[in-house]
């Protein structure tokens, strides 16, 4: 043993060159950075009219249609990592991350983007950041946030649309459906409302800043309550009910 | 004329004022009834005793003495009475009660009086201050800006207790957050608070304010949904 110690050895470039690649290689799997993030992801089949519930603890959101029959559910989980685990159920898939992680207490972030078909319903709720949903035309769009984070509706035509937070803005674009209702509600953020000229509703809108813009959408029939901090009136043939409230923020209508 | 027709009218036959016809029927009737007759013949020797003894009499000089005197001379004759009879059954509080008879003067009558009226008027009192409560409106809830307080301060203790509950719950749990989760849990709670404080200033301005009072409604289901979801962690 000591002979073969003490035997001088040559290394070429090309050792040395493939020792490090090794040593990266092995790295990348051990290091506590590798371990920061990991990724899942899953794929179901999917009809038409499917739905889609999600409860998250904290992260991003994304939900996207796409021409696919079926759900595509990714997820990036921050250290430590949580428990994830999405069950199809009939028509709906569903991911509890609170549910599946209760009593754990510290779980990291879990950073989600999910696509899905377009006549989908969307069920997402989180206790912190932004959700991002766009090009959803099915029965049911809820967004709602228990703390702070941004809520984009974006290409929403879903005849139920629920968007809440507490810190944060809230951003609609789309249509409003005959028959539908439509509710914002953020405690400190500005909510904003693009729609069609054409757009036909009832609106109650609060906002205890008095910050209150209908814009083109004004018309004598509203009726101003509590000093300009509520105003409810129809535009149109009042056909579909809009709900919009904000405690320490501003309401605009914009007409697209 | 019949007995009971000739006897109301022996009265004023004997005071002499009945009309010749009258006279003249009685007369017929005492003529053939005797037991009519005699009634007559009572009253006028009393008639006659007391116009003949007229300012003879002289009332006692202790009236009341005279009277307790006389009601302790039946009661001393009562009791042997009840003690010798030990088999009957004793009488009812209710038949004892209702038989019973009270004689009271004329200031202990009045001073009765004032009693009854003054119970009677305590109890309405009383009773109208209970409905009121009751029904949720205390004395200071008569008018409507009073009533509208109470009812803001009923649903803001109403939400108070399930706040409480859930805080306690909260509390527990938080120790095992990180400090992210923690510190965003007291920033949102803050700005629900200042929603909160901010409707019950406008309301303490104007009780009247719905549109306040629509907006303290919403920002304590918000804290209470904020608590419940955190609870839950």
């Amino acid at each position: 043993m000591s002979l073969l110690l003490s035997i001088p050895r040559r290394f070429s470039g090309g050792h040395i060159f493939s020792v490090l690649v090794v040593f990266v290689f092995l790295y990348s799997f051990t290091s506590p950075i590798a371990n920061a993030q990991n990724r899942v992801s899953k794929r179901f089949p999917a009809g038409k009219n499917v739905r889609v519930e999600l409860k998250n603890i904290s992260g991003t959101i994304t939900v996207e249609s796409w021409n696919r029959d079926e759900i595509k559910i990714t997820a990036l989980l921050e250290a430590p990592t949580a428990n994830v685990s999405p069950k199809l159920t009939g028509e709906c898939v569903s991911i509890d991350v609170t549910g599946d992680n209760r009593g754990r207490g510290d779980v990291g972030d879990v950073n989600f983007k999910i696509q899905v078909p377009q006549d989908s319903s969307v069920d997402i709720e989180t206790r912190r950041g932004d959700i991002t949903i766009s090009n959803i035309g099915g029965g049911l769009v809820r967004a709602h946030i228990s703390t702070e984070g941004d809520i984009t509706l974006s290409g929403i035509s879903a005849t139920q649309v629920l968007a809440q937070n507490t810190i944060g803005n809230i951003f609609f674009d789309g249509g409003f459906s005959r028959g539908g209702t439509y509710q914002f509600q953020s405690t400190k953020g500005d909510i904003s409302v693009r729609i069609p000229a054409d757009s036909a509703f009832r609106l109650v809108a609060a906002a205890s800043t008095k910050k209150i813009a209908l814009g083109e959408f004004w018309n004598n029939r509203f009726q101003t309550l509590g000093d300009g901090r509520k105003f409810v009136g129809d535009v149109g043939d009042g056909r579909s009910s809009v709900m919009v409230t904000t405690f320490q923020g501003s309401i605009t209508f914009i007409r697209r | 004329m019949n007995c009971e027709k000739c006897q109301e009218l022996i009265g004023d036959l004997v005071d002499g004022g009945l009309s010749r016809k009258d006279q003249s029927t009685l007369g017929l009737h005492l003529e053939e009834c005797f037991a009519c007759a005699d009634v007559r013949n009572d009253l006028q020797s009393i008639v006659a005793f007391c116009r003949s003894h007229r300012g003879e009499y002289s009332a006692p000089p202790d009236a009341d003495g005279l009277w307790l005197r006389i009601r302790n001379v039946i009661e001393a004759e009562a009791q042997p009475t009840a003690k010798s009879a030990p088999t009957s059954p004793a009488p009812s509080f209710w038949s004892g009660w209702l038989s019973r008879s009270w004689e009271l003067s004329m200031p202990q009558l009045a001073a009765s009086a004032a009693a009854i009226v003054l119970v009677v008027s305590l109890g309405t009192t009383v009773a109208l201050r209970r409905w009121d409560h009751s029904r949720g409106m205390g004395p200071v809830a008569s008018s409507p800006r009073s009533e509208a307080a109470t009812r803001v301060r009923d649903r803001m203790w109403q939400q108070e207790q399930a706040i409480n509950y859930w805080n306690q719950r909260v509390e527990t749990n938080k120790v095992r957050w990180n400090q992210g989760m923690r510190d965003t849990f007291e920033r949102n709670l803050k700005v629900i608070d200042q929603a909160v404080n901010d409707s019950l200033n406008e309301l303490n301005r104007d009780p009247h304010d719905e549109v306040s009072e629509e907006m303290l409604n919403a920002a304590l289901n918000e804290k209470l949904a904020l608590l419940r979801e955190f609870s839950d962690l």
